[in-house]
């Protein structure tokens, strides 16, 4: 003799396996989501397209000028020979960046003046922008630099700027997004696809009738839950194993810290999601309304509030509160943490702990929701 | 001996829904061992009071006590032990047979060396150890509803609460199910049952009418029958339908209708003045042959015993009379293949035009199948098939426009209303802009709907709803008109009123094609076909088919400890036992030289005979008679196929 929830979980595993196309959907969707999302989504520039007015047309300016493409991060210069192709330029997005460089540019320099540079950015995308920026400044400041070292004269001392930062980015020292990127991309699928099996697996027996059956038995409520619960779990859990090896293996993805730990972390993230999926599905009556209340409330909000995307800290303090509610906003720190810090559970058992009473919060709202009553 | 406290004891119990009363005020009281009926139309309140018994439904008003736990405040007590089976099917369809039944016990915590034996022998009972391994999805109508019943049993419930066990269930499969249920009755278990059939009503040992939430009377079927008033008379008159609008039109409280070639008639105790009558139906240009008293029907007390009259169908101008004469529908060998599968194999079969056409066979032997070829939905295999004129192989579009069709479960939009979906199925059978509205009057005057076009279908009963689906089949004036079993769980009032639409269509020219589970729906047809695996194993009148199955003659006995007595019988060669009611029908050869023979078995044995008799077979028992055979002549084959091998 099983026990009640072992009697459900049999059933469920059974079903579950003559249901060949869902499997197949339930293991390929998560992995054609990581392939598309890791690769598209990127914040880096590389190759960016610019151009340059050159009002100057000195050495010291074409030096200045092969110092962008040679850094990696813009494409070929484009030159403009009058003012008005700037805006056709930028209009068209043929160019991110135009840098202007005025008539004076040499003969001021060769003054030991400060000599300016106007650079127009294309701002319509605003993170890119910034990036834009920062690097174009990075370059004309080590371009100054070399150039204030050229002109001292040998034997005295080298006057460079008084303060030089040596920045050395701790983490993910080439600054590439998809090291970032990849780990938040595990806690959002595992938030999207697995709630969406589960909010099914109630209501479809509302819809069939054989839930009825379950009514007038012995069972109660939690231990129906707690046995929809279990299989779809494991299914979930194997998701992440299905994603975590080709997501390491085809971005180039470093994992710094301890699998073992990482795995644990998303049993119970996985609880979590597959419970909110039951809750869904306890509280609903037909299988179309399930499918999209699970996604009004696990893919729609993780893709934007659990800091996958767009920082949290950063946010409005009210969406910062809401973010609360999402378990993907606590498991994407935990899966950063161990996947790129490579550290243990001394920095991120809060959130392992707010997983828990979360899924044990969700657990107990369906099993009471879930009425042996037929109204 | 001290009296047991009832299994059952519900006082005042009222469910109401928004603002309509579900179960208005019920009061009963159900005692061990006891098979109790609930009967009455659609939306009556039978599967409210079922649900409510099982626990699974809280009263707004009133108390049951099941098994001497309250029904709201011990509810897990009560689902942990009864057994029940909702109305739909509710197995896993995923699942095999055998795994519905491990699932079922481990649920319930039977024990593992019970669960193994319970398996066995329920199994063996419904006559499904050939498909344990079968998934429950795949298994016929009939088969699921065996299967659901034993999942209901497999921790031997003291209570069973089954919500029409058996609807769209043919009658092999009805009476082994209620095999099985007689089996858990010698057990000692007590079963609450709704169902639509009057014959199942009969086998209760008591029976609750109920109507509009209200119960308007209980007591055991005879005892029913015995206290109506009035009685019944039963007259052959030709021609059949002339008859009836006359006595319709002179009798109207009688409320006459067809029963076979009959009409039925109820006159209350002041009787009715014979004569009178037979000049009226003289008057009327009709013949009266023969006028007897019948005893009432179970059907009959129902009928009877409903607050509300029953209005006769409206009269149904004629629309178009079909006066070609010739076949409406004509099959050469028609065959149909599913892979290695034959669906049905070499049916030929001729039907006139104007004639009704019951297509009889149990579920998965082939009818829907075969209809489905007739309206061009599904292409022959082999064999050849003429509807209205026209081979659908060679044109279908030809075919379609001269059909209607109506599928079981009734194919209107619930969220449109019932002038929508007049409209809708008019524009879809193309009914021209000039035909619509007198067309849409017909169908409103058809479905008894005047007056309320802008109700919405959900919010129709069952019988309603019928009527509506068959106003809009036959829309476009169809030459030939073919329903799947159109009746399946509808009550016998809106039964009765159906088949006055069939009656007045067929008048009227169209050819009607109908199957049914129904056995005294199809002692309205003109012409009867048995299906069996494919084959047809049987062909003709009602009558004709009761001369040609030598099926034997029935006793029906009535005594003491019916289920000890019927323990006497089983094995016994050229004897077929098996219950009906509080009483026994033994199937033999010779009634009059069995008889005594049996009496002195049971005298024997102790028990004391009350009553036996010879009673008419029903056509239910000719078409088991004929399936009987027919599974006879296939062991035959095996056994010689086995042995030559």
């Amino acid at each position: 003799m099983k026990t009640l929830v072992g009697a459900v979980v049999w059933k469920e595993v059974r079903e579950i396996r003559r249901d060949p196309v869902t499997m197949f959907v339930a293991i390929a969707l998560p992995l054609v989501m990581l392939y598309l999302f890791g690769s598209a989504l990127s914040l880096d520039v590389k190759n960016a397209p610019m151009a340059v007015y050159d009002l100057d047309r000195s050495a010291d300016s074409r030096d200045l000028i092969a110092a962008f493409p040679h850094s990696g991060y813009f494409g070929r210069v484009h030159g403009i020979g009058q003012e008005s192709e700037i805006g056709a330029l930028l209009d068209r997005g043929k160019a991110r960046l135009v840098l202007v460089i005025p008539p004076d540019f040499s003969e001021r320099l060769a003054r030991g003046e400060t000599a300016s540079l106007q650079a127009l950015i294309d701002g319509s995308f605003s993170a890119t922008a910034m990036v834009i920026a920062g690097y174009a400044t990075a370059i004309v400041q080590d371009y100054s630099a070399k150039r204030v070292a050229k002109t001292r004269e040998p034997g005295h001392a080298t006057h460079g700027p008084l303060i030089q930062v040596e920045g050395r980015v701790w983490f993910n020292a080439p600054l590439k997004s998809v090291y970032y990127i990849v780990p938040g991309l595990f806690g959002v699928i595992l938030m999207a696809f697995p709630p969406l099996l589960t909010a099914l697996a109630v209501v479809r027996e509302k819809e069939s009738g054989s839930v009825q059956q379950i009514f007038v038995s012995p069972i109660r409520p939690w231990q129906f839950i707690a046995g929809k619960m279990i299989p779809y779990a494991v299914i979930a859990f194997l998701e992440m194993v299905m994603i975590l090896v080709p997501g390491l293996l085809w971005f180039g993805v470093p994992f710094q810290g301890s699998f073992a730990l990482f795995l644990g972390a998303t049993l119970l993230y996985v609880s979590c999601t597959v419970a909110l999926g039951l809750l869904v599905s306890t509280v609903t009556r037909s299988q179309l309304v399930a499918m999209l209340l699970a996604i009004m409330v696990t893919l729609m909000p993780a893709f934007l509030f659990s800091g996958f995307l767009f920082p949290i800290f950063t946010m409005p303090w009210t969406m910062q509160l809401y973010t609360h509610l999402l378990p993907a906003r606590y498991f994407v720190v935990i899966s950063r943490d161990i996947a790129m810090k490579g550290v243990g559970l001394e920095v991120w058992w809060p959130q392992l702990a707010a997983l828990a009473a979360y899924t044990f919060v969700v657990f107990a709202a369906a099993s009471l929701l879930f009425r042996k009553k037929v109204a | 001996m001290e009296r047991e406290a009832p299994v059952i004891e519900a006082v005042g119990l009222t469910k109401v829904y928004g603002t309509r009363k579900a179960v208005d005020d019920v009061s009963l009281a159900i005692s061990r061992g006891e098979v109790f009926g609930l009967i009455g139309s659609d939306g009556a309140g039978k599967t409210t009071i079922l649900q409510i018994l099982a626990g699974i439904l809280d009263p707004n008003a009133g108390r049951a006590v099941v098994l001497g736990y309250d029904s709201v405040r011990d509810a897990t007590a009560i689902n942990s032990r009864i057994g029940y089976m909702s109305q739909i099917f509710s197995l896993y369809g995923r699942l095999t047979v055998e795994e519905n039944l491990d699932f079922f016990a481990d649920l319930h915590r039977v024990p593992e060396p019970a669960k193994n034996d319970r398996k066995a022998r329920l199994l063996e009972f419904a006559r499904l150890e050939r498909y344990r391994a079968r998934l429950a999805k795949n298994l016929s109508g009939g088969m699921k509803k065996k299967l659901a019943l034993c999942c209901a049993l497999i921790h031997e419930p003291p209570l069973l609460l089954l919500d029409e066990p058996t609807t769209g269930v043919d009658p092999v499969s009805r009476r082994e199910f209620w095999n099985i249920l007689y089996q858990t009755l010698a057990g000692g278990t007590t079963i609450v049952v709704c169902t639509p059939y009057m014959d199942e009503a009969e086998r209760c040992t008591r029976v609750a009418l109920m109507h509009a939430g209200h119960l308007i009377a209980c007591d055991a079927p005879r005892k029913l029958r015995e206290r109506m008033s009035g009685t019944m008379l039963e007259l052959t008159v030709r021609p059949q339908r002339a008859a009836l609008s006359a006595l319709r039109a002179a009798y109207p409280a009688t409320r006459p209708y067809a029963s076979g070639d009959r009409i039925h008639l109820r006159v209350d105790d002041r009787g009715l003045d014979e004569g009178e009558m037979r000049a009226m139906l003289e008057r009327a240009a009709t013949v009266l042959d023969n006028l007897t008293t019948v005893a009432p029907s179970l059907e009959d007390v129902f009928v009877t015993a409903l607050p509300e009259s029953v209005a006769p169908p409206v009269a149904i101008a004629p629309e178009r009379i079909a006066t070609r004469s010739g076949s409406a529908v004509e099959t050469r060998d028609l065959t149909v293949k599913f892979g290695a599968f034959t669906a049905v194999d070499r049916v030929t079969l001729n039907v006139r035009r104007g004639e009704i056409f019951g297509f009889l066979g149990p579920n998965g032997s082939g009818k829907t199948t075969t209809i489905r070829v007739l309206c061009g939905l599904l292409a022959p295999s082999s064999g050849q098939a003429l509807v209205a004129g026209h081979a659908v192989a060679k044109e279908p579009t030809a075919v379609k426009s001269r059909i209607g069709y109506m599928s079981q479960r009734f194919s209107l939009y619930d969220d449109l209303t019932v002038d929508e979906n007049i409209r809708f199925f008019a524009g879809a059978y193309g009914v021209t802009q000039e035909r619509l509205s007198a067309r849409r009057e017909w169908a409103l005057d058809l479905s008894g709907l005047r007056g309320q076009e802008v109700l919405l279908t959900r919010s129709l009963s069952g019988g309603i709803k019928q009527r509506l689906a068959l106003a809009c089949a036959v829309l476009h004036e169809p030459e030939v008109l073919f329903l799947d079993e159109p009746t399946a769980g509808v009550d016998p009032v809106s039964r009765r009123r159906f088949w006055e639409l069939i009656n007045s269509l067929s008048d009227q020219g169209v050819t009607v094609f109908v199957t049914t589970h129904y056995m005294d729906e199809a002692e309205h047809c003109h012409t009867l076909a048995l299906l069996y695996y494919g084959r047809m194993i049987a062909l003709g009148s009602p009558e004709s088919l009761r001369t040609q199955m030598r099926a034997g003659e029935m006793l029906e006995l009535e005594c003491d400890q019916p289920i000890a007595a019927l323990a006497h019988f089983q094995g016994v060669p050229n004897v077929r036992a098996s219950f009906f009611g509080d009483r026994l029908h033994l199937l033999v050869d010779d009634a009059q030289a069995a008889r005594p023979w049996i009496v002195e078995q049971l005298a024997k044995a102790g028990h004391e005979v009350r009553r036996i008799e010879r009673v008419p077979l029903s056509i239910e028992d000719v078409f088991i008679a004929f399936i009987e055979m027919e599974q006879e002549r296939a062991a035959a084959n095996a056994s010689r196929a086995q042995q030559a091998a």
